[in-house]
Order: structure tokens, then sequence, then C-alpha cells
């Protein structure tokens, strides 16, 4: 069949809304987007090439730096796949602190999301705010792990500092002002006419199209696929009783408002650690051993799986790593790019997706 | 010195625009660049604007150990800045390739190869104030009399 196609239009890789380097080729006709595709490979370190043969002390830091933003969560699944193939048990306390600092760590992930959404759609009040919440997040990572990005917080076997008493008021004072903030911004997203105009019945997602593009995280959730987050099966998460909230629109809207709903959720979710957090020891000890495992965590784009190899003095032999953005950036060019009305809608509606082109190529 | 050339002095205190490239980063300081942009550091006080722009920037911030996917466009993305411009390196990748300067890694560093770098930040990632603050120390450097130094 022969297709009209006016021109083909690039978007990319150096881009006033784009943080990271990706190239987006847009078939139109006239305005209307018939097709997308996108052309990934300015990132490429080869991190898993690094890894293999080192010993897990330092693979423990690589890891670390697949992802600056999600990098606790890249700590935390490394660690706990060793955990896994050598059986060092966790106190109670530290299991807890991981899910803290966890949180914490979506909770930034995702507020930095929305704010590269409204910048997008030139919202730039609303991203600005959004801004100013995140750095109030930033400061509890910092008090508690001592670094703001690339903390190296989980250790096998434990956490590296405690959560001291101080801290944990401190803590529990900036998640009021937080949720307090989020929830006036997201009343300002849901009743901006705006904002409504830019991203409702755009980039439309159906519960269908995401199964058949394996859409991970909170576009999978925007799309109405609770069943995708990955922390109903952490043991932890477990024992807090933690249900993922999910929605149905599946455009643009849906999937930022979820990640104001996971933020909302997030704080909920330390709150509740704080409240049952044991006294004792915050680091067991053992020593990673050999063995072969494949291990995932839910991270905040979506669910992110390892598979390592080790040997008994603890190297590295063999690692591969699979990240929740190629999916969805998958589930973005070839579904909710698929008929977008107008081009200015086509970085909007890729940022809506969260890409993270640094831990999509490693 | 001459009327205009005081002129431009003074405007280009006031407004210097920047754009930031990731050649290949952990992400890490480029979610530290945009911190800076946040009204706790709010680095338009100072007269910077950030956009990602390279055709209307004066400064140029590099992240990233540079990748093969880079080899030309660099080069090309520095070429399309109009004179008065000053690159500069954020966080040790730029510099050393921080941790992913091992065997078998596809990169190559330092970025200073592919293009003149005026300043470099180190720090896994740096902080915000120290971005920031190199940037306000590069910008009188290569900003000030630039026609008459340029003769």
């Amino acid at each position: 069949m022969k297709r009209t196609v006016d021109v083909s239009i690039p978007v990319g890789p150096v881009h006033p809304c784009w943080k990271e380097p990706a190239r987006v080729k847009c078939e139109t006709k006239g305005e209307y987007v018939l097709s997308a595709e996108v052309e990934l490979g300015y990132m490429k370190k080869g991190i898993e090439r690094i890894m293999r043969g080192r010993p897990w002390q330092e693979v423990m830091f690589l890891a670390e730096r697949v992802c600056g933003i999600c990098s606790v969560i890249h700590n935390m699944v490394f660690i706990e796949a060793l955990e896994a193939i050598s059986s060092i048990p966790v106190p109670d306390r530290a299991a807890l602190l991981r899910v803290v600092v966890n949180e914490l760590d979506r909770m930034q992930s995702h507020i930095l999301a929305n704010f590269s959404y409204c910048y997008t759609i030139e919202h730039e009040t609303l991203g600005m705010y959004l801004l100013d919440v995140r750095e109030k997040v930033m400061d509890e990572l910092e008090r508690i792990t001592g670094a703001r990005v690339t903390c190296a917080y989980i250790v096998p076997g434990g956490v590296r500092f405690d959560l001291r008493a101080e801290d944990a008021l401190h803590l529990r004072a900036n998640l009021a002002a937080i949720e307090e903030e989020i929830t006036r911004y997201m009343g300002m997203f849901e009743n901006g006419p705006l904002i409504a105009l830019r991203s409702r019945e755009i980039g439309i997602l159906t519960r269908e199209a995401a199964q058949e593009a394996c859409a991970v995280g909170p576009t999978a959730r925007a799309s109405g696929m609770p069943e995708t987050d990955r922390r109903l099966r952490h043991p932890t998460y477990q024992k807090l009783g933690f249900t993922p909230v999910s929605r149905e629109e599946g455009d643009n809207y849906a999937r930022i408002m979820m990640r104001f709903q996971e933020v909302l959720q997030s704080i909920a979710l330390i709150r509740m650690c704080l409240d049952s957090l044991p006294e004792g020891p915050i680091r067991g000890g053992g020593i990673p051993g050999a063995g072969e495992i494949a291990y995932s965590g839910e991270a905040p784009r979506g669910e992110l799986s390892y598979f390592i190899k080790t040997d008994a003095a603890g190297r590295v032999l063999d690692i591969a790593i699979q990240t929740p953005s190629i999916m969805n950036i998958e589930a973005c060019c070839h579904y909710m790019l698929k008929g977008v009305a107008s081009l200015a809608d086509v970085p909007s509606t890729f940022v809506s997706s969260d890409p993270c082109i640094a831990c999509t190529e490693r | 010195m001459s009327l205009l050339q005081r002129v431009k002095n003074f405007v280009r205190s006031k407004s210097i625009h920047v754009a930031y490239v990731d050649v290949g980063s952990c992400n890490g300081c480029d979610i530290e660049v945009l911190a800076c942009l946040s009204p706790r550091y709010d680095i338009e006080q100072y007269g910077i604007y950030v956009h990602n722009n390279p055709r209307e920037a004066d400064i140029l911030l590099v992240i990233g150990a540079f990748t093969p996917g880079w080899e030309e466009k660099l080069r090309s993305v520095w070429e399309k800045i109009p004179d008065p411009k000053a690159a500069i390196a954020i966080g040790n990748c730029p510099i050393s390739g921080c941790v992913f300067n091992r065997p078998h890694s596809l990169i190559d560093p330092p970025v200073a190869k592919h293009i003149p770098i005026s300043a470099q930040v180190p720090g896994c990632p740096p902080r915000p104030t120290e971005i920031l603050s190199a940037v306000l120390a590069v910008a009188p450097v290569v900003f000030k009399d630039y026609e008459v130094k340029k003769r």
C-alpha cells in the first residue's frame, strides 16, 4: 500500500526539552504523526562489559552508575541478588531503612519526571514548584545517606548508616510539608485548563497496547495494569501491606497523575516504615559466594532485572541488566506517538513516558 | 575602551545562555544541572538562562564520558555555538572517564581531546552550587573585552 508521507521529521538528539540524547524520527502527514521510530546509541558506555570479572565491591558502584536518577534501586537490586545467591540475612531495621531510602529515591525521580513534563508543555511555574519540592526530598536523602545522588547506601547484609532519632523527626516534618505541597500541585495539575488541553486524550496507550508493548512501571499502571508492580513480590513491601494504585485513561494526563499518586503512596510507605522501625542492628554478617540468579525489583520507571553469576570469591563472572525504559520507549514510539495530532505533542508525549536513556543503553 | 565595548561587556555579564549536552554519563550530573534551575539555587538570578539550544548558547556544559555515538556530532554542536563561547566539563566523566574508564568500555575520554574545554568541575556528581560557581567564574574571563582580546 502506498503511504502519503509529507515529511520525515527528526526530533533530537540535542533538543531543548530533552535531558538526554535520543532521536525520534516522525513520519508526518501535515502535522499528523503517522509513525515514529526511535534511534538510540548516543550513550552506550558498555557498563556490563566493564563489570564482568570484577569483584562485587567494584561492581556495586558501577551498578549504581547505570542510572543516576534511580541509583538507589540499582544498588538495592544488585545487593539483594547477591544476598539471595549466598543467603545472607538482613536485619529487620535495615530492611525497613532500605524501603525508606528507596521510596525517597522514587519520590525525587517521579517529581523530576513531572517537572520535565510541565517544562515541556511550557507550564514553567508548576515545574519550578515541583523542583523546589524535589530539593526537600534530596535533603532527606542526603541527611540519611550522606550524598544527594549515587549514595551507595545499601551493602550486603544491611545498610551503611543508621537513621538517628533527630533525622527521623526531621524526615517526618519534611514529609508532612512535601505531602501538603504535592497535594496542592496535584490540584493545580488536575484543574489547569491549559494542562488539560495539552495532556488529556493525547498519546493514548490502551491496556491492550500496553500489554503488547510490555510496558512497565507508571506507564503501564496508568493504562490499568497494577499487577506490573514488582513491589508486590518484595518481602518487605508485602509485610507493609503494599497495594499499587492504577488509572484507566492511559493518556499523558493519566501518566503524570499516576506519578503524583505514587509520590503520595511513597510518603505513606515511609511513614509506615518509620512507625514500625524496630531497634536493633543495621548490618549483619555474610560473605557473597558462588551462584547465579535472576532478580527483579521495581525501579521508579518499572521493572528492573539483574542476572548475576558469581564465583566463590565474590567476583561477578557474568551479568545482564534489563532496565524498564527500553520497554516504555517501545510503547511510546510504536503506540503512543502513532496518531498524535500535532508535532508539538511529540516531545511532551515522549517525556510523559519518562524515558531514561542512560540506563536504557548503559 | 570604546563605548560599544563597554555596552557589550555589561550586557554579556547579565545574560549568559547555557546549553548542555550529555555525551554518555550516568544521568547523575544531568539532574544536578537541572537542580540548578530550582528555586533554591535559582540559576536565573545571576542572569544565566539554561536551555538546550546550541545556536543561541554562550556556554556549553559537557556532561559524560565521550561515547562513540558522539564522534563527529559533538564537534558540530560546538561549531554551531556562536562566538564568544566556552565549554565547561561537568563531573569526573568528561575529565577522566571516572568509573567507566576501564578495559573493555566503549568510551573515549577526556572530552578535551574533541573540543576545547575552558573549565572542569570534578565530582561524581558535583553539587549544583559548584556547577553554578564554575559558570559564573568562566563567564567574565571569556566574555569580557572579547573583541579587544581577539585583535
